[in-house]
């Protein structure tokens, strides 16, 4: 059965990042989701996507480091929402 | 091969910055003395925010008229009389942001007043009639590099024959325009920076800041005896790992400065990757050259930068004992050891490296001499 | 005399209510698919008139545009007091030559991006004449604005040209020259971005005094 924060998450990514030909399904949960050559999704991706999630979970992510370890792979960042959200 | 540098040398017959802690003089006395002007602010000014390390020269929420402008006014009583503006006497203008710190006041109170000073060409027309110039204005913007590219079209005018003195004016005053963003790239956070440092979590500072330099073909006690500017174009905010963008241009330098005794001023914001790439490729380049950045202490006064800290470097060669600042805000240890976080005397080196880079991998460096 | 002849010339006209949507699915087979979905409008349009431009790392590039990443400014003030990081980045001049450039991965040895208005033509051939690099690259344009355009902050028009400039005549499509005087003559009006690509678009000769000189724009 789906996670439905992992669900979610998959979502955010498409809309977020106007990944127009990729459906949420697509992306997998363990690999990594930015600096891969699959999507294409850079450092700027990856902090366009920070921005969203601070806005929907009540995260907050420090710095440019603290970003990468979280937004590692969907499930890390399944992980960290789960561990620092206030709206998760 | 060595990439290609401007020569010959071009000589600076007057150079001034202001800073939160006055001009270059009493910033270079600040530096010694191990001072920050960084203070942790709300980013987005009177609207709040997560506090930032900013130094200011005034409270950050723009004004009417502008802040900045008292402060280039002030700045401007400095320069040399001349006809700035006019055919023989041109100006460059180079900033990163101009006035944006007004677009941004006018979409908060709608005072449709911001808006004469919001655009570059706006905000530099109204300089002109502020500070009397002609028409001759050129507008740079290039981010952080800008100062520099100034500084080289001005050499090359002057080469050219198209020009007897130039005036390059720099300046970059921030805003939350301008903090919100770093801040949203995450460099921008609760941390003050140290430039250079080792350590887990980098961090930047911004800081207000206004130079001008007016450079000309006569001899003067201090020279641009080589310029090489150079871009990546490989991502838009971050360097190619393998530090070929900060190679290309140090080289081209390392090249000129043969038989010198060379220290560099780097670019250091307080970034990690980039800090450490661009103190690997310096210590590589100029292995026996102490290596300093001020950013620590004023933050990184952005497309103004090049020409602030030209300002300072010339500042600090000029004192009786000439000493040059250290690396302020930095411990160690530090990603090479050539990394000086202490103030040194200069009468042991007869020529700096001072270099800057910027978004989308551009670098710009200039080999500075004495006559 | 400083001058330069003219080799690949393209200029990008677009229809006035053209969006950048429209110019994204217009364009999009010129740039690499996960690029294109960041573009604005005026990158677009730029690496429109880049295409078929192979530039390499001794050449050097010419950019100039006075309201540049109008839209992307637009939205990035929007977006406070959660400013977003891209369109932060993509609103910093020279944004369009960047997001053209790093898509292709193409080094340049320098990028002189002038703002400017009412001499930003001149000031942009006269950097590019100056220029050492034996291939310049000069590239200009604007996008079209939205609140800002009715604030006259923002170009009512969207275009966007990129002509090589070499020392070469050889099979050249036209010459561009500065001649200096002394005394400098009283400055002429300076045609605007606009008038020059158009300009450049039709092959019409242009020539005005300025910068303490006289320019010619002139075809083979």
């Amino acid at each position: 059965m789906t996670d439905p924060l992992i669900a979610r998450l998959k979502l955010l990514i498409v809309e977020t990042l106007k990944l127009d030909d990729v459906r949420p399904e697509d992306i997998p949960d363990d690999e990594p989701l930015f600096g891969s050559p699959r999507f294409g999704l850079d450092s700027i991706d990856a902090l366009e996507l920070v921005v969203r999630l601070e806005k929907e979970f009540g995260v907050k992510i420090g710095s440019s480091e603290e970003s990468r370890l979280a937004l590692a792979s969907v499930n890390a960042l399944a992980a960290f929402i789960r561990s620092h959200a206030s709206t998760a | 091969m060595h990439p290609p540098t401007e020569t010959p040398p071009i000589g600076v017959a007057a150079c001034a910055c202001l800073t939160p802690f006055g001009d270059a003089p009493a910033t270079v006395a600040a530096l010694l003395a191990d001072r920050r002007a960084l203070a942790l602010t709300p980013v987005l000014g009177r609207d709040g925010g997560d506090a930032v390390p900013l130094a200011l020269l005034s409270p950050m929420d723009e004004t009417l008229p502008p802040r900045w402008l008292p402060d280039l006014h002030s700045l401007a009583l400095h320069l040399p009389a001349a006809p700035w503006g006019h055919a023989r006497t041109p100006v460059v203008v180079t900033s990163s942001n101009f006035g944006v710190g007004s677009l941004y006041a006018f979409t908060r109170d709608h005072d449709t007043r911001h808006l004469a000073h919001g655009t570059p060409f706006a905000t530099v027309d109204f300089l002109r009639r502020e500070f009397g110039w002609g028409e001759h204005v050129t507008v740079f913007s290039h981010a952080c590099v800008t100062a520099h590219l100034g500084l080289l079209h001005a050499t090359r005018l002057l080469h050219a024959g198209l020009a007897d003195r130039v005036l390059v004016f720099s300046f970059d005053f921030v805003s939350p325009f301008v903090a919100g963003g770093f801040h949203s790239l995450k460099i921008l956070n609760g941390t003050f920076p140290a430039p250079y440092a080792a350590r887990e979590t980098g961090a930047i500072g911004l800081g207000d800041g206004a130079a001008f330099a007016v450079l000309t073909r006569d001899a003067t006690p201090f020279r641009l005896e080589a310029q090489s500017l150079h871009n990546e174009m490989a991502h838009f905010t971050a360097n190619r790992p393998d530090g070929a963008g900060f190679d290309t241009c140090a080289v081209a330098l390392a090249h000129a400065a043969r038989g010198r005794r060379v220290w560099v001023k780097g670019h250091g914001t307080g970034t990690l990757e980039a800090g450490r790439i661009e103190a690997t490729a310096f210590a590589r380049h100029f292995p026996a050259a102490p290596l300093v950045s001020w950013k620590g202490s004023l933050g990184h006064t952005l497309g103004s930068c090049g020409l602030v800290e030209l300002a300072l470097a010339l500042a600090a060669l000029s004192a009786p004992a000439p000493k040059i600042p250290g690396t302020v805000g930095t411990t160690g240890p530090c990603f090479t050891d050539t990394v000086a976080l202490a103030p040194f005397a200069a009468d042991t080196f007869d020529a700096a490296v001072l270099a800057s880079n910027a978004f989308g991998g551009a670098h710009a460096a200039l080999l500075l001499t004495h006559a | 005399m400083l001058e330069r002849f003219i080799h690949h010339l393209r200029v990008e006209l677009p229809p006035d209510d053209e969006t950048a949507d429209a110019a994204r699915i217009r364009l999009r087979e010129k740039f690499p698919r996960q690029a294109v979905r960041r573009m604005t409008h005026l990158g677009l349009l730029v690496g429109s008139a880049l295409d078929g431009l192979a530039l390499g790392p001794d050449d050097a590039l010419v950019y100039a545009s006075t309201f540049a990443e109008t839209c992307a400014l637009e939205d990035f003030l929007t977006s406070f007091p959660a400013a977003s990081p891209l369109l932060f980045q993509t609103s910093i001049h020279p944004s369009a030559v960047q997001q053209v450039l790093i898509g292709r991965q193409q080094p340049l040895a320098r990028l002189w991006p002038l703002a400017g208005r009412a001499r930003l033509v001149e000031q942009a051939l006269l950097t590019a004449l100056l220029e050492t690099s034996p291939r310049v690259a000069l590239v200009g344009g604007e996008e079209r604005g939205t609140w800002m355009l009715a604030h006259a902050m923002a170009s009512p028009r969207s275009f966007a040209f990129a002509a090589l400039l070499t020392p070469d005549p050889t099979y050249a499509l036209g010459r561009l020259s500065f001649t200096p005087e002394n005394p400098a003559p009283p400055a002429a009006p300076c045609p605007s971005l606009e008038i020059f690509a158009q300009a450049l678009a039709t092959h019409q000769s242009l020539a005005w005094r300025g910068a303490g000189g006289t320019w010619v724009l002139s075809w083979s």
